[in-house]
């Protein structure tokens, strides 16, 4: 009997033990800047379109305020905001200037499939955009891993 | 024959840059006609008031009584008057924002001008357009709106850098539409005016139509620095009207380059060249015998605009051929023997006009002045015994409060004068005693 407990709790302790490394995998951060002192992650959930120019701007700005080695900074995109990833997007210049230097940009697969039973068709993405299961739940990542959430 | 080809070089000129890449909204048929892709909101409230004082100076005719130059537009009852002459509220954007491929803008005026005093609307539609943005190169805008033109026309009036428009642009291309039936002239008024000067039953055309336009934008270059644009549009050639008073289609054509500096929206600095051309036919009683007929109204020009730094110079030639009016009180087209006479001396629906502008401004470094200087002429009924030359000079400054909210203040010295004739004698008998015109306009957008 003991016995029989013994190897169920080993092997729920294993499948606890690998659940907590899944997860802990899905918080690991992949990041180009290792020397980096500060790490942010930035917002973008609001249909605002002057809230794409602000998002924008602040990163924009804290890499001219830290520079681009010293800060890690992703951009997460969902909901209405995910309208900042689109392809087409006014900004898709500037989104690429920020990429060279080093900004990531993370599009909520969520609201793509949402986006894409209301338009017929999925949105196309930026191919700068990195798309993560879940905008929301990639901000908790990231928050996990020490990076201080901003939402212009 | 002279404007279709016209047309076709323009187009063809437009189709040769269909494989470049498209530019963002940063000119006037882009910025009116197109949303930012991915940006746009679902529907953006704006507007603009402008409220305005105009003293005319002029002196009343040796026989007695006033004509229109020498009274305040747009009602030509006194030589001075307060007015809200432009009132306009609106929305554009998209529909559904997640569709850049569609987007919309409506706008009402609600002012008292050309567009709303003749006949007395309260209010009326000066714009409400769709556009469809699916075919790369082509893109597809319908409804009412302002058609590809003249610079002077086509830009947005409420960065408009003067109080009144050029001679040339006013009585030339904004259109005055023939009445129902033959209408006869009004003669001077005293004041206070006891019949309204204003002889058209409808208002102005306001630079626009009701159509569809193929238009789109490019940047090209090695810099992607050059903008070019190309726009074809037919339409009813009736103005805010939307029914066609006859079965004849107005054709319109436009071309420009421009070398962008920097900047962007209708500030954007740059050097612009532009050609148009627009071709069309007007119906009316021009010889009141009880049935209408069909006249050619023609118009075309070339434009330059050069805006850097602290400086704007613009220039623009224009000309029309065919119903060339003759002033707001003289409705028949004609004065003189001319009225109710085609062809007769004295008479526009098939006569020849054309003018030019210069203007140019200096904003004052580091301070929230510019000063404007404008000078503007305009030949009516070229070749006519009656032909008339309007020579204006306007010095202007204006204020500006902040980027939305500025005062423009314009003094024009005005010479008309109608050349074949001595001081005093024919059309001089009324133009004589045009002298300067006085304006302060106080604009607010929003």
């Amino acid at each position: 009997m003991y016995k029989l407990l013994g190897k169920r709790a080993l092997v729920l302790l294993a499948m606890l033990s690998f659940g907590l490394a899944s997860v802990g995998h899905a918080a690991e951060i992949k990041t180009d800047k290792p020397f980096a002192t500060k790490k942010i992650v930035l917002q973008i959930s609001d249909p605002n379109p002057f809230k794409q120019t602000l998002v924008l701007n602040v990163a924009s700005n804290l890499l001219k305020a830290y520079g681009s080695e010293n800060i890690d900074i992703e951009i997460v995109a969902f909901g209405p905001g995910l309208r900042l990833l689109f392809a087409e997007n006014v900004n898709k210049g500037r989104i690429a200037t920020l990429s060279s230097e080093g900004v990531r940009f993370a599009a909520c697969k969520n609201t793509i499939r949402g986006m894409g039973k209301k338009l017929g068709h999925p949105p196309a993405i930026n191919p700068t955009a990195v798309k993560v299961s879940a905008g929301v739940s990639r901000i908790m990542d990231l928050v996990d891993a020490g990076y201080i959430l901003i939402k212009p | 024959m002279k404007l279709l080809k016209k047309a076709i070089i323009t187009a063809a000129l437009a189709g040769g840059m269909l494989a470049v890449g498209q530019a963002q909204a940063a000119n006037w048929l882009m910025l009116q006609g197109t949303e930012k892709p991915g940006q746009a909101a679902r529907a953006k409230v704006w507007g603009f008031v402008q409220v305005q004082y105009q003293n005319d100076n002029s002196d009343a005719n040796k026989a007695g009584g006033y004509i229109p130059p020498k009274l305040t537009p747009p009602n030509l009852s006194s030589q001075s008057a307060f007015n809200v002459n432009r009132a306009r509220i609106g929305a554009r954007g998209t529909g559904m924002p997640l569709d850049s491929n569609v987007n919309y803008f409506v706008l009402v005026e609600f002012g008292n001008n050309g567009i709303t005093e003749p006949g007395g609307s309260f209010a009326k539609l000066t714009d409400a357009s769709i556009t469809l943005n699916h075919i790369p190169g082509a893109r597809i805008r319908t409804g009412l709106f302002k058609y590809p033109g003249a610079e002077e026309g086509l830009q947005a009036i409420h960065v408009f850098d003067w109080v009144n428009f050029t001679d040339v642009s006013n009585q030339m291309l904004l259109e005055r539409f023939p009445n129902q039936s033959y209408t006869p002239n009004i003669p001077p008024q005293s004041i206070p005016t006891g019949t309204d000067l204003q002889g058209f039953d409808d208002g102005v055309g306001a630079f626009r139509d009701v159509g569809i336009q193929v238009f789109d934008s490019f940047m090209v270059g090695a810099a992607k620095d050059w903008d070019l644009s190309y726009a074809l549009m037919v339409g009813n050639g009736n103005g805010l009207n939307f029914s066609d008073n006859n079965s004849k289609k107005d054709i319109y054509a436009y071309f420009s380059a421009e070398k962008v500096f920097k900047g962007k929206g209708p500030f954007r600095e740059g050097m612009k060249f532009l050609g148009w051309s627009q071709t069309g036919v007007r119906s009316y009683d021009g010889n009141n015998d009880g049935v209408s007929e069909n006249y050619d109204r023609d118009r075309w020009g070339i434009g330059f605009k050069l805006k850097k730094s602290n400086y704007r110079v613009t220039t623009e030639y224009m000309s029309g051929d065919g119903m060339i009016m003759v002033g707001v009180a003289n409705p028949s087209f004609g004065m003189g023997p001319g009225a109710g006479k085609p062809g007769k001396p004295g008479n526009g629906l098939l006569a020849e006009a054309d003018g030019w502008y210069l203007e140019g401004g200096y904003r004052i470094p580091k301070s929230n002045w510019e000063l404007d200087l404008r000078y503007d002429t305009y030949d009516r009924l070229k070749g006519d015994k009656f032909e008339v030359e309007f020579k204006t000079w306007t010095v202007g400054a204006q204020y500006f409060f902040n980027k939305k909210t500025r005062v423009t203040a314009n003094y024009a010295s005005r010479n008309y004068e109608a050349i074949n004739f001595p001081s005093g004698k024919g059309p001089n008998a009324q133009l004589d005693g045009v002298n300067g015109r006085a304006s302060i306009q106080l604009t607010h957008i929003f």
